[in-house]
């Protein structure tokens, strides 16, 4: 007989929306979760507006949240971290550690949902001078200045009057060893040039890119208004250095159309940082012997045709601690996810 | 001021963790080629000291039982730079080598005509390291085109290995070994890894003295990874040669927006193109540094970068430019720091761009130590004596 | 400052054979394949490049005709754009880890060992420092500042050519006093330089590009050769 208990790791979108759809069909979820709260990534870096639908990050959240609180069929383990693990499909052993506790649980399949972590611009093989210019900040700082209402020079506290994007920061560079692409930047970038021209109308805005990634309906509901309601500029050409000079910044880069080289003062520059995968995810892809690709992240195996399933049976993983993922790709794939441990389950318990 | 919800640059510090490193230690492969048989590698000796490359890597610095390998621009039109590099060793009672059997890394001709080919250099660069490896010291690199020049060497060496078999077959004809250091090392690594024990022998006061800093492009761009990095020096995100030697020496080092452009040198141009690396250094480097900070003198760490910076500066004064920064090397700064003769050891005659000004500001009678010199140069012409020694240099 | 041009019909005079076969001979290169993967055109070259502002060159443009393989573009560019590159490897922050620079040290060694007349009118008036190098091994002596030599270079250098024999002597290092080098360099040290030339074709390349240099330096080595011991060594 199966354990009917589905344990998921992670409390974020992607683990809130599997844990929900899993109680929805009877079957009973243990969530475990790192941090003190539900969540994951957009509540613990305070994300303003969700792209594309512009929907507030906190009251999207907290929708998630509210959906398995107080759910009979979900017990909710805050503030704990998988340390090992035994068994097999239907019967997991899984040790953890919970306040403070050691603690077993015991399921019978594991859905691992840890999510990603954003690229240290120190690392970034471009000169950006993050780490040496209040002004210079990344795409999670702007999330947080957004948020707050408040969009100003962290060296001054003034509004600026020129903000630069700069794309791809750390992804699509061998240097790096990122070679991939993080997918949600052009969006979230685009998104928040938006933001920042609807609040400060004065204001002149400008990416600077190598290629501009808006699949599908983002095409439309984020790049053209971009362009043509909220007057962003586009420009291809990505920045090299980002220096000091006087009170302001200057981006130092070549504007490919007009085939230059070009430096343009600004007031700010955010770094389209990417992702990575998170401690939690190299850690947990370890501890359950789950293949990770040379990036880090968890290695699915089954192409396009089956974005879920690890090489350990019973175990899948779901979500940025896959690869780079968009919201919808992680809700999507929690419904995979779901459905593929209760189905393990109900193999183990229904002999053939 | 309003309190904002993110940090500012001071708050946010960077932690290199050398596991993440992008790139594998070349050593690895290097000691793996000897264990083959392949070749031998001449180790850093005991004597040294450990400073931290960009991805966190520990790179040995040699401090003594060092062969200087010269620079052919260094001791050709800037003796002064070559010479304060031994008087530097030589006031630490270092044990050091100064060859006469090197040749020139001839990488600026390779750079400037390519009138070479892979091999050839290769072939120059293997040879002046046995000549090394045969007297028993570890090369020293005294120049930004050879160090940047023999890393790139190098590294063909351990991963190309038809190159290394044709390599192999000349140093055979030669009578040589196929060797290769355990690191590649620049002077200016072993300046910066003696900035503090030449602070506590700093004689002159320099915190009246602002500086700009150029840093070599072949020193920092070419095979980044060993590049001397420090988390106390610009937040670890640009190179600490040359800045973290001034700062021990109580300098204020002034920031310019075109702090990372290369000087201009072009290997061929400034010898046979010259008005793009005049107009460049002019106008990129020595126009910027004077109106954002005036310094009183920019220091850098290569043959190529002193000649191009210093040298421009004369044509630039012809139209008008704002240009007069005087251009010194690190180790003439640390040998002035610690009290080393202007002319008879830093040689700054052979300097172009007028250096008096910044004497004076340190407090030197420049007439006096200049008729110091030309008193030693009189010897010569008498026929008193037939050259200058290190004991009149220090007299 | 000339503007590039890029049109089909540039060097229309060369075969178009010719200029595969040259590309071919860049492409056969060992190094060939780490110093260029693709180009996505994000101008991260051109921003860091010294050369790209002072005159119409692109390292971008560079690496996108050796991607695209254009082999008329490829030609034109090796004849009338590499030279102006300063090999300073700026460049070599490309994310997908080209490095022009190199693909263009490349094309030089091709274009020299070809003999292109391009390359002999971009290396005309360097060919004393060949000279200096290959025979002494010493690239810029002491007895080469001369005004004429460097007039941009100011009065400073008439005082120093007048007082260069007796400032060569009031220098400590014992291994500067010299005026014809840059160090006192030890006989057998020329002569195992001069074997290197010799096993690794280097007097080829320079006999393509300047056939009297070539034969000054063969008669200045090949004596040194003979007295050393070297007799069989010759350079036709």
């Amino acid at each position: 007989m199966a354990n009917e208990n589905i344990l998921i790791i992670g409390g974020g979108p992607t683990g809130l929306e599997a844990a929900k759809g899993i109680a929805e069909l009877g079957y009973k979820v243990i969530l475990a979760e790192k941090r003190d709260k539900m969540g994951g990534t957009p509540v613990s870096a305070g994300y303003a507006a969700l792209t594309p639908d512009m929907r507030d990050a906190g009251d999207a959240m907290q929708e998630m949240c509210d959906a398995i609180e107080n759910n009979p069929d979900v017990k909710i383990m805050l503030n704990t971290e998988i340390t090992g693990t035994s068994g097999e499909p239907g019967n997991f052993m899984v040790k953890a550690k919970s306040n403070g506790n050691e603690v077993d649980i015991e399921a019978g399949a594991v859905i691992i949902a840890t999510g990603f972590t954003h690229f240290d611009p120190g690392r970034e093989t471009q000169k950006y001078g993050y780490y040496e210019h209040d002004d210079v900040i990344t795409i999670v700082d702007a999330e947080k200045l957004l948020k707050s209402g408040t969009f100003v020079r962290p060296s001054t506290g003034e509004k600026p009057n020129r903000v630069a994007f700069i794309q791809c920061v750390g992804s699509r560079d061998r240097q790096i060893g990122n070679e991939y692409c993080s997918k949600v930047c052009c969006g979230i970038t685009s998104k928040q040039a938006i933001e920042v021209r609807e609040l400060l109308p004065g204001c002149k805005v400008f990416i600077f890119y190598i290629d501009m990634r808006m699949y599908g309906y983002w095409e439309n509901e984020i790049y053209w208004p971009a362009q043509e309601k909220h007057k962003v500029n586009y420009i291809k050409g990505m920045g090299t250095e980002i220096i000091k000079k006087g009170d302001g910044l200057i981006v130092k880069g070549e504007d490919t159309t007009m085939r230059r080289p070009m430096e343009i003062p600004m007031d700010m520059v955010i770094l389209a940082v990417g992702m990575e995968p998170s401690e939690g995810t190299k850690q947990v892809a370890d501890i359950f012997g789950v293949n990770k690709n040379k990036f880090g992240f968890i290695e699915t195996t089954g192409g396009a045709l089956n974005t879920v399933s690890t090489n350990v049976d019973g175990v899948f993983a779901a979500g940025a601690c896959t690869g780079p993922s968009d919201l919808e790709d992680c809700i999507s794939a929690a419904g995979s996810a779901a459905m593929k441990a209760i189905s393990t389950i109900r193999k183990v318990s229904i002999p053939v | 001021m309003i309190h904002l919800p993110i940090t500012k640059a001071s708050e946010r510090h960077f932690k290199i963790d050398p596991n993440d490193a992008p790139v594998k230690d070349l050593r690895e492969e290097l000691f793996q080629l000897e264990k083959e048989g392949e070749l031998e590698v001449i180790r850093v000796p005991d004597n040294h000291v450990e400073l931290m490359t960009k991805y966190g890597r520990k790179k040995k610095i040699p401090i003594d039982k060092t062969w200087h390998h010269k620079s052919c621009g260094q001791c050709g039109h800037i003796p002064g730079y070559s010479t304060s590099i031994f008087w530097l060793n030589r006031q630490f009672g270092l044990d050091y080598y100064d060859p006469t059997d090197q040749t020139s890394c001839t990488a600026w001709n390779y750079y400037a005509s390519a009138t070479s080919n892979p091999e050839a250099q290769a072939a120059v660069a293997v040879r002046n390291f046995a000549a090394a490896h045969e007297v028993g010291y570890f090369p020293l690199i005294h120049c930004g085109t050879s160090f940047g020049h023999y890393k790139e060497v190098r590294h063909a060496l351990v991963h190309q290995h038809d190159l290394r078999r044709k390599v192999k077959k000349i140093m055979e004809r030669l009578g040589k070994k196929l060797v290769l250091p355990e690191e590649v090392v620049h002077y200016s690594e072993w300046v910066l890894a003696m900035k503090d024990r030449i602070a506590e022998r700093q004689v002159i006061d320099m915190s009246n003295i602002t500086a700009t800093v150029h840093p070599a492009c072949h020193y920092h761009k070419l095979i980044e990874e060993d590049a001397i990095y420090d988390s106390e020096i610009y937040g670890a995100q640009r190179t600490a040669i040359v800045t973290g030697t001034l700062q021990a020496l109580g300098i204020n080092v002034g920031d310019y927006s075109t702090w990372f452009d290369c000087c201009g040198f072009g290997f061929r141009h400034i010898l046979v193109s010259r008005d793009f690396s005049r107009s460049f250094s002019v106008q990129r480097k020595i126009e910027v540094m004077k109106e954002e900070v005036n310094p009183d003198v920019t220091v850098t760490h290569d043959t190529g970068c002193v000649t191009t910076l210093d040298q421009s500066q004369f044509a630039g004064r012809a139209h008008n430019r704002k240009v007069g920064i005087p251009v010194m090397a690190d180790s003439q700064m640390a040998a002035l720091a610690m009290g080393a003769h202007p002319y008879k050891v830093l040689q700054l005659h052979w300097h172009n761009t007028d250096n008096k000004p910044f004497l004076r500001k340190l407090g030197i009678d420049v007439e006096k130590v200049w008729s110091e010199f030309q008193a030693e140069v009189d010897k010569i012409k008498s026929g008193e004596k037939k050259f200058m020694t290190w004991e009149d240099a220090d007299k | 400052m000339m503007a590039l041009d890029l049109s089909q019909n540039k060097h229309a005079d060369v075969s178009y054979e010719e200029k595969e076969r040259l590309f071919e001979e860049v492409k056969a290169d060992e190094r060939w394949h780490h110093v260029l993967y693709g180009c996505f055109e994000c101008g991260i070259c051109v921003a860091s490049c010294p050369s790209a502002r002072f005159y119409d060159f692109s390292p971008r443009v560079i690496a996108q005709a050796v991607s695209r393989e254009d082999t008329d573009l490829i030609y034109t560019l090796m004849s009338d754009s590499i030279w102006d590159c300063s090999q300073c490897f700026s460049c070599d922050r490309c994310p997908r880890q080209n490095s022009p620079g190199q693909i263009i040290t490349i094309m030089r060694e091709v274009a020299v060992k070809n003999g292109l007349q391009t390359a002999k009118k971009a290396l005309e008036g360097y060919g004393r420092i060949i000279y200096k190098i290959m025979s002494t091994g010493s690239q810029v002596s002491p007895d080469m500042l001369q005004p004429d030599a460097f007039p941009d270079w100011g009065t400073h250098v008439y005082e120093i050519a007048e007082n260069l024999e007796e400032w060569r002597k009031a220098l400590p290092p014992e291994t500067l006093h010299t005026t014809e080098t840059g160090w006192k360099i030890d006989k057998k040290t020329i002569i195992e330089l001069y074997l290197i030339w010799h096993m690794t074709g280097v007097m080829d390349l320079i006999e393509g590009i300047d056939e009297g240099l070539f034969m000054i330096l063969v008669d200045v080595m090949e004596e040194r050769l003979e007295e050393a011991g070297y007799d069989d060594v010759t350079f036709d």
